[in-house]
């Protein structure tokens, strides 16, 4: 395909320090995404998305330890930077657009205020009046120019989102993260929104990684998809093949419960009885075996990561049938 | 058979203060809505719709400014007419972990509701075990605190607390929001289960269209404060009579990557309350809107199918 990776996640792990030991919010997990690509992070509360993304941009929280592994972009691991070295990749080569849009702004700045504040840091250039107004204008807010002298509060939650992806692209980043870009939104706002972001693809030639628990967000917007559970990511794929052809019961079953997809008539609703593990003392067998509908005696026991299709892979006993 | 909750011409205008904006500012127009018995009633729109205002208004938490609210079939006016329907009619609020105050335990959360109305309550922790067990959660979780909980279990704590005084009309506020697909579908069975159970009535608030067509027999979608279709929601959602609600079913993104949609069903924002279109209020968003749309505001009218429109195309979009 001549895909040139741009951001490679190798055997990471990270843990938070808690009063009754180490939780471990993610667990060996590797993963790349590549020039021009849409990667899809897909998991329910807890999985350790947040936590993976926050690390893709190395701004992991005080208490997180980065136990083993590397996150690596254009070859270089970011996780062993000096921190000025870091400060100057992020923004300027990753990019993080948030989930609320109004906490990410400062309310008593102007939007042009605080736009030129954040590329200028980078690159006076960038901060010209004319170029943040081309950029609103190319995220599709109107009256361009006039919006840069407005105050946070005086946008909707829609447009203001589309300020802080105009401001991430500003500085065309290799990589632009986007963690639940549209879950404060409403429906007509976030149809908008991933219209934009899938417009954005024919400009941009960096990579997107869209983090959400919104199915439907990760199938209108992305190529691959890695599903975690638990700290893991428990499949990877091509998005028609996860939606289409899950493997990992995991996947299945959260696929099942989203009432979207499920026929009104039929009645009940599917749900994932249990909870999730306890992540300080992580089980050493399948994480999601205690939940599992189909699991087997050798489920309690570590889970080789298996290949079913080029590009695929399973954390699962099952299908090593 | 009388319903449960009546609506007839409900208006509420917020005031301004102004000298020339003395008349307040209309945030619901003339909304008239029932809730039958054991019925499940959806009320839909985007943010900025009314949709908040209105429960506000049900449950007497918002002065209206017209029209009349009945429950019961009586009509509920003054402060101890609408304290007597808090009583008969509960709140599940959105914000399930922040709606329990963090000082004090489940236990005593989910009982509060009886020194609140002042109703007798002999045993306070064997009622609290059996509110606790009717929404699924074990006796231990009584001794509890708000903050050591699950965004399920607030959720759960939330309609245990709403059921403690066994009302009839459950009012909902987007009772499923921020809550994860898995915990979501629970949420949803146990709404349900109650409702066969004890037979309970719900007006449920929300934009999420996939949970209406689940929970709700009948959908109300209101714009810029105005119903603008109403009909039982497998009809509504299989033949939207009002642009607006077809709209809203076409912005929903569907989980399946091989039904992408190539364009958009509606672009823009809802207008201003300050500045509300002339003629039709939604036809500057419309797809379908014409000359008479700018100009002249349709009423809302039955479509030929029976159901309730405010569009002046309404039996042709159906054909």
């Amino acid at each position: 395909m001549g895909m040139t990776v741009v951001l490679e996640v190798q055997n990471l792990s990270v843990a938070y320090a808690m009063p009754g030991g180490a939780l471990q919010a993610v667990r060996d997990v590797s993963l790349s995404v590549a020039r021009g690509e849409v990667l899809g992070i897909m998991g329910e509360s807890g999985c350790g998305k947040s936590t993976l993304a926050a690390a893709m941009i190395n701004l992991l929280p005080p208490a997180a330890r980065v136990g083993q592994g590397a996150v690596r972009l254009n070859g270089t691991d970011m996780l062993r930077l000096a921190p000025a070295a870091q400060r100057a990749l992020r923004g300027r080569s990753v990019a993080m657009v948030f989930q609320d849009p109004m906490t990410a702004f400062n309310p008593v700045l102007t939007i042009g205020q605080q736009v030129a504040d954040f590329v200028g840091a980078h690159d006076a250039s960038l901060a010209r009046p004319d170029r943040l107004a081309a950029m609103l204008d190319r995220v599709g807010i109107p009256d361009a120019a006039r919006c840069l002298g407005r105050y946070p509060h005086e946008l909707s939650g829609g447009m203001r989102q589309r300020v802080a992806i105009a401001a991430a692209l500003l500085m065309q980043p290799d990589v632009l993260i986007a963690d639940e870009p549209t879950t404060a939104l409403d429906v007509t706002m976030e149809a908008q929104i991933i219209h934009l972001l899938r417009d954005l693809r024919t400009t941009f030639d960096g990579a997107i990684v869209i983090v959400t628990h919104h199915l439907g967000v990760i199938a209108e917007l992305c190529d691959r998809v890695a599903v975690m559970y638990a700290g893991e990511v428990v499949e990877e794929g091509p998005v028609d093949a996860i939606f289409h052809d899950p493997q990992h019961p995991y996947t299945r079953a959260l696929l099942a419960c989203d009432p979207a997809v499920v026929d009104p008539a039929s009645g009940r609703l599917p749900t994932i009885a249990g909870r999730l593990p306890d992540l300080t003392a992580p089980p050493p067998g399948c994480a999601f075996e205690p939940r599992c509908g189909m699991a087997l005696a050798v489920c309690s026991q570590p889970v080789p990561r298996r290949v079913p299709a080029a590009g695929r892979s399973v954390l699962c006993h099952r299908g090593a049938e | 058979m009388i319903p449960v909750l009546e609506l007839q011409n409900l208006s509420v205008d917020l005031p301004l203060g102004g000298f020339l904006t003395r008349g307040g500012l209309p945030i619901l127009q003339d909304v008239t809505l029932s809730v039958g018995r054991g019925e499940s009633v959806a009320l839909v729109g985007e943010s900025g719709s009314g949709k908040t205002t209105l429960a506000r208004a049900v449950m007497g938490l918002q002065a209206i400014s017209g029209g009349a609210v009945r429950f019961d079939g009586k009509a509920v006016a003054g402060r101890d007419g609408f304290a007597r329907l808090r009583r008969d009619a509960a709140m599940m609020f959105q914000d399930a972990t922040a709606s329990l105050s963090p000082r004090l335990t489940v236990g005593y959360l989910v009982t509060e509701a009886f020194r609140i109305h002042r109703q007798p309550l002999p045993d306070p922790a064997r009622t609290a075990r059996e509110l606790l067990a009717t929404v699924g959660l074990p006796p231990a979780i009584a001794h509890r605190y708000p903050h050591e909980l699950s965004g399920g279990q607030a959720r759960r704590v939330g309609v245990a607390r709403a059921l403690a005084l066994r009302p009839r009309l459950v009012i909902a506020d987007e009772p499923t929001a921020g809550l994860d697909v898995s915990v979501q579908a629970e949420v949803l069975n146990l709404m349900a289960d109650l409702r066969r159970d004890m037979g309970l009535a719900y007006l449920i608030i929300t934009h999420n269209l996939a949970v209406v067509r689940h929970v709700a027999d009948r959908i109300v979608v209101l714009y810029l404060g105005r119903v603008v279709e109403e009909g039982p929601t497998a009809e509504v959602f299989a033949a939207p009579a009002h642009p607006y609600t077809a709209s809203l079913i076409a912005a929903e993104p569907k989980p399946d990557p091989r039904k992408r949609r190539a364009d958009l069903a509606i672009r823009g924002e809802v207008p201003s309350i300050l500045r509300r279109p002339k003629g039709c209020e939604f036809h500057t968003r419309c797809p379908l809107a014409r000359d008479v749309c700018r100009l002249t505001a349709p009423d809302l009218r039955p479509t030929t199918s029976g159901r309730l429109a405010r569009c002046h195309f309404a039996d042709q979009h159906q054909e």
